[in-house]
């Protein structure tokens, strides 16, 4: 499965968000992160998610796509961090 | 899928969050962009340019179960840092052993990994000669010896055998790749004096480590093989493997990275006495590489599609039955 992700958090707690996610997901610009992950990691994302956000006050958006194929990206403007795997 | 990370560029590694965090050095020592590598993400990483790193990664790296394959300067595989066995298996070690120490029973593992190399090498050929390059009589030659195979009594002559196939078939280079700038007389390494052998140097030593990769995620133990004879410090079951996948992995990728143009002369250096890919060219050659590996077909017998890399996973599985003695051994042959 293939993902975006992005969160919106109180300031004290983003910190610790983005943390969490960049153990699973690409970062790609403040607050967004994309890639490929199975259903169980995703799950076991989430659950940590939750453990950091509160829920009357902050959100996790997640965009789910079968594969990366049926994605179409378009980057307007500077890619502030590529995915590639040759570094 | 969990993916494969090529380092080329100096830089730094380090354990950050919980994560990987990777910091470019440009040829100053200043630092360029820092990225965040995810670690769910991360199967292995391959080492090509100078690396920075300190014990505390390689701790990480292996409770995640990370392995790190190294390539020197020259292009060789230098070694493999192995995250701790997670596979262990007393039963097939036991087998396994067995199957080396006893030599009929080795005998017919290494019958069957030539044999299966052979077909492959074979399938390249005829491809080839469908397309209408003359290589009739290398066909020939190749499979005279083929049939010779099962009367080979000893590992040495099975080897010899392998060995002249290989040669019979590196015969057929100079037709299949008709690009100017590249000739092959005859294999050459350590170091490989023209770029088809830089090429292939390079092409085998990747094909070793991805080998390497699926048979740790097995439960066999890579130290002992059963065409090659396990030496001391080296993984030895991997070239035992690697035998079989060569044929379809590396030389495909090398045929088509020179005929459609994608590597030209001028990514190699010639120095002293060899010649190297340069590292444009090392690039180049990796992505495809990584293409093939994750390029997929349909599998006849599981009925689903499966890629190149998993081939070789399935590969272990099929020689662990064998060794268990519940299914004979029939090596991988291209049935495309």
């Amino acid at each position: 499965m293939y993902v975006i992700l992005v969160y919106d958090m109180k300031q004290q707690r983003v910190g610790r968000m983005l943390k969490l996610c960049r153990r699973y997901l690409h970062w790609i610009q403040n607050s967004v992160f994309e890639g490929e992950i199975s259903e169980v990691k995703l799950a076991e994302l989430l659950a940590k998610a939750r453990t950091i956000l509160k829920e009357e006050e902050d959100s996790v958006i997640l965009f789910k796509s079968r594969t990366h194929q049926w994605l179409e990206k378009q980057v307007v403007g500077r890619e502030r961090s590529p995915l590639d795997t040759i570094l | 899928m969990k993916k494969t990370y090529y380092l080329f560029n100096p830089g730094r590694l380090s354990r950050q969050d919980n994560t990987l965090k990777y910091t470019a050095y440009d040829e100053a020592g200043a630092e360029g962009q820092t990225r965040f590598l995810p670690i769910e993400d991360v199967a292995d990483l391959y080492v090509f340019g100078a690396l920075d790193a300190n014990s505390a990664l390689y701790n990480f790296l292996g409770k995640n179960g990370v392995s790190v394959h190294f390539f020197d300067y020259y292009e060789h595989y230098t070694g493999s840092f192995m995250a701790k066995e997670y596979l262990l298996a007393g039963r097939l070690q036991v087998a396994q052993t067995g199957h080396y120490t006893s030599l009929p029973k080795r005998l017919v593992l290494a019958r069957k990994l030539v044999e299966g190399a052979a077909f492959n090498l074979l399938k390249n050929l005829r491809y080839y000669q469908s397309r209408g390059r003359e290589v009739g009589a290398e066909i020939a030659q190749m499979e005279l010896y083929v049939a010779a195979l099962p009367h080979a009594t000893t590992i040495a002559e099975i080897m010899g055998y392998e060995g002249n196939i290989r040669q019979t078939y590196y015969r057929c280079f100079e037709q299949l790749v008709r690009v100017p700038g590249f000739t092959f007389d005859k294999r050459s390494t350590q170091p490989p004096q023209n770029e088809l052998n830089a090429l292939l140097s390079f092409g085998n030593m990747l094909c070793y480590a991805a080998c390497l990769s699926q048979i740790y995620h097995t439960q066999l133990n890579p130290t002992i093989s059963f065409l090659h004879e396990p030496g001391s410090r080296r993984f030895s079951l991997a070239l035992d493997m690697a035998e079989i996948f060569k044929p379809l992995l590396v030389d495909r990728t090398i045929f088509r990275l020179l005929n459609k143009k994608e590597i030209q002369p001028r990514d190699f250096v010639r120095e002293l006495d060899g010649c190297l890919l340069k590292e444009t060219g090392r690039k180049t050659f990796v992505r495809v590489f990584e293409e093939r590996l994750k390029e997929t077909i349909q599998h006849r017998r599981l009925n689903r599609t499966v890629s190149y890399q998993h081939l070789i996973k399935l590969e272990c599985y099929k020689l662990t039955k064998h060794l268990l003695a519940m299914e004979e051994y029939q090596p991988f042959k291209a049935w495309w």
